[in-house]
């Protein structure tokens, strides 16, 4: 009886009670979408890596050097020597080392030069390892293994050829036209920076810059494709390296040895640390993102107390009349309460029906930009948190229009004025 | 106000900063009875073997008149360094029920869980300073992924202790701690 002639009530004043609801609504959508957004980019960057002891590259900082070697974000300040690199593979401790040479890229995508090692030893995930869904790994020069993502976005198969492009980024600095790639093979899917990555050999790398010079090719000298290998096809230098150790706890220890390389400026990390160290830099503007959403919550939350409170004043009649009717003290004081806590609901429940068909929308933008997966699911825990604390304090700030209705005496409300 | 309440209870799980200085160590609490009855609380020190002395090669240098530089130092000081490298494990250790307080590296992680982590004594350990002995390192595996771990947590760690031995090569031995608990130490009760 109650809840039916609060809603009919609610029915009579729609308009503004709609709005009010649109505005928690949104409030509750950014809240949830910025929450989201924050454990998506944390998955996806700790899932990039797994099973690597440390990560070497030029002196700089450990987050950079992460960031350029693992995630393919920034340039390289430097390069690490070719002889570096052999020493530190052949350190007793080190079980496995995947030499990195970055800086060319396919139609914006990175490319990455390596050797076969990184198809058996690059884990990501829980301990997966990469796997070839078609072809083979790349064995010989201009042969190229293509991310799942590349793969698809550009409507690649095995045979076509591709053209590498100087420099990273979408605008390319000049094209590698005289050398094309053939793609041998093409990776399954793993939700990390390898899905946007073409893969070649390192000598390859270097046979598509033998007719270069500083940065640019040499006027009047092309060394055609099927003469690069009576070249000297061994890199002088290369962008970082990714290592494995037989035993993980003697990690510091090598760490310190590679800190301390004699010949030449290096940097090791350990990625877990270097990415906790990202986290710490990152973590203020989380707080303030969250913060901010926070404070749009309340404004909306404010929104709706204000509207219910100037109601009141409409409604003094109507309230009057329930009481004159029979109404009990605490029945006016529930029909508030109920408005109010009704409206918050809603308005919660409506934010996140708009967050998930945002996600729906935008997620395989998201995906192919930035690599990060918003699946479409029920709010976890932390969300469901956020959720009941918005319902708690919509309840709460219902409170304020509902005492209010609860001061006005029956007399007030009956004579006119 | 409710509002209020909504932005601290909002912002409270973030706030948890560790102020731990460089260097330093967590102080030994008192035996807690009631929880260590399956595990032995132990200190690092019980993981060196007793009688090792590290510093036994270098008893008739004196560092002090030294120099920045002098080649003497820098031969003492790498000689130094391979001593901690190859430090020995305590054998009697091995397969002993421990608990053990000390600050965590996360080395595998999904998403927020970390599954495997290694425990060193002191803050900053391997960091920022030169490592700690190779029998000062523990290589944690987690039963039970623990959430929201993050480096140089100091923890708690209850677990069975064993003995990695070296298939080959120097300093490849260490400890191993296959962890069934993994709790947060409070340093306020540490410091009682």
């Amino acid at each position: 009886m109650l809840l039916r002639l609060g809603l009919a009530s609610a029915w009579n004043r729609r308009y503004t009670l709609m709005l009010t609801l649109l505005s928690v609504a949104l409030a509750v959508t950014l809240l949830l979408g910025v929450e989201r957004l924050r454990h998506a980019t944390k998955a996806a960057f700790a899932q990039s890596i797994s099973g690597t002891d440390l990560v070497i590259g030029a002196r700089s900082s450990p987050v950079q050097l992460v960031l350029y070697a693992v995630f393919r974000l920034g340039e390289a300040t430097n390069n690490l020597r070719w002889s570096s690199y052999e020493s530190i593979s052949q350190l007793p401790m080190v079980a496995w080392s995947i030499p990195l040479s970055l800086g060319d890229s396919h139609r914006g995508f990175p490319v990455l030069g390596t050797t076969a090692a990184y198809f058996t030893h690059y884990r990501h995930g829980a301990a997966k390892s990469l796997f070839l869904i078609e072809g083979r790994p790349f064995a010989t020069h201009f042969e190229a293994v293509l991310g799942a993502e590349v793969a698809a976005r550009l409507g690649y198969r095995l045979g076509d050829r591709i053209i590498l492009s100087h420099g990273a980024g979408d605008f390319s600095l000049g094209e590698h036209a005289d050398k094309p790639f053939v793609v041998v093979g093409i990776l399954s899917p793993t939700g990390t920076p390898v899905d946007r990555t073409v893969h070649v050999s390192l000598a390859s790398i270097e046979a598509i810059h033998l007719d270069w010079v500083a940065g640019a090719p040499i006027p009047g000298l092309t060394i055609p494709p099927e003469q690069v290998s009576k070249f000297d096809l061994q890199p002088k230098t290369i962008t970082a390296v990714l290592v494995g150790l037989k035993n993980r706890a003697a990690v510091f220890r090598v760490q310190r040895q590679i800190n301390e390389f004699a010949a030449e400026p290096l940097l090791a990390v350990l990625p877990g640390v270097a990415l906790d160290e990202l986290w710490q830099v990152v973590g203020l503007v989380e707080k303030i993102l969250l913060l901010v959403s926070a404070l749009v919550v309340v404004i909306g939350l404010a929104g709706l107390v204000a509207v219910v409170l100037a109601s009141l004043n409409e409604r003094r009649r109507e309230l009057a009349i329930l009481r004159s009717v029979g109404a009990s003290l605490p029945q006016i004081l529930a029909l508030l309460l109920i408005e109010g806590i009704l409206l918050t609901i809603c308005g919660a429940l409506l934010g996140f029906a708009l967050l998930s068909s945002l996600g729906v929308v935008f997620a395989p933008m998201l995906e192919s930009r930035l690599g990060l997966s918003l699946a479409l699911a029920l709010p976890n825990s932390q969300e469901m948190k956020l959720l009941g604390m918005v319902v708690l304090t919509g309840a709460m700030s219902s409170l304020i229009p509902a005492l209010q209705a609860y001061r006005l005496a029956l007399a007030d409300g009956l004579n006119p004025r | 106000m409710p509002i209020l309440f909504f932005l601290l209870a909002l912002l409270a799980p973030l706030s948890s900063a560790a102020d731990y200085k460089l260097g330093e160590r967590l102080q030994p609490k008192k035996p807690d009875s009631a929880r260590s009855s399956t595990f032995n609380q132990i200190g690092w020190e019980a993981l060196v073997p007793k009688g090792w002395d590290p510093a036994a090669d270098f008893r008739g240098i004196n560092l002090s008149r030294m120099r920045d530089g002098d080649p003497r130092a820098i031969l003492a000081l790498e000689k130094l360094r391979q001593v901690y490298d190859e430090a020995p494990l305590e054998p009697s250790m091995s397969g002993k029920p421990i608990r053990l307080a000390g600050f965590a590296v996360p080395l595998e992680r999904q998403g927020d869980e970390v599954s495997e982590f290694l425990l060193v004594p002191y803050f900053g350990a391997c960091i920022h300073s030169p490592p700690p002995p190779a029998n000062q390192t523990i290589h944690v595996f987690l039963k039970q992924p623990q959430k929201g771990m993050s480096t140089m947590d100091a923890v708690w760690v209850s677990g069975t202790l064993t003995l990695h031995r070296a298939e080959s090569g120097l300093g490849m031995a260490g400890y191993r701690l296959q962890a069934e608990i993994v709790a947060p130490y409070a340093k306020l009760m540490g410091k009682q």
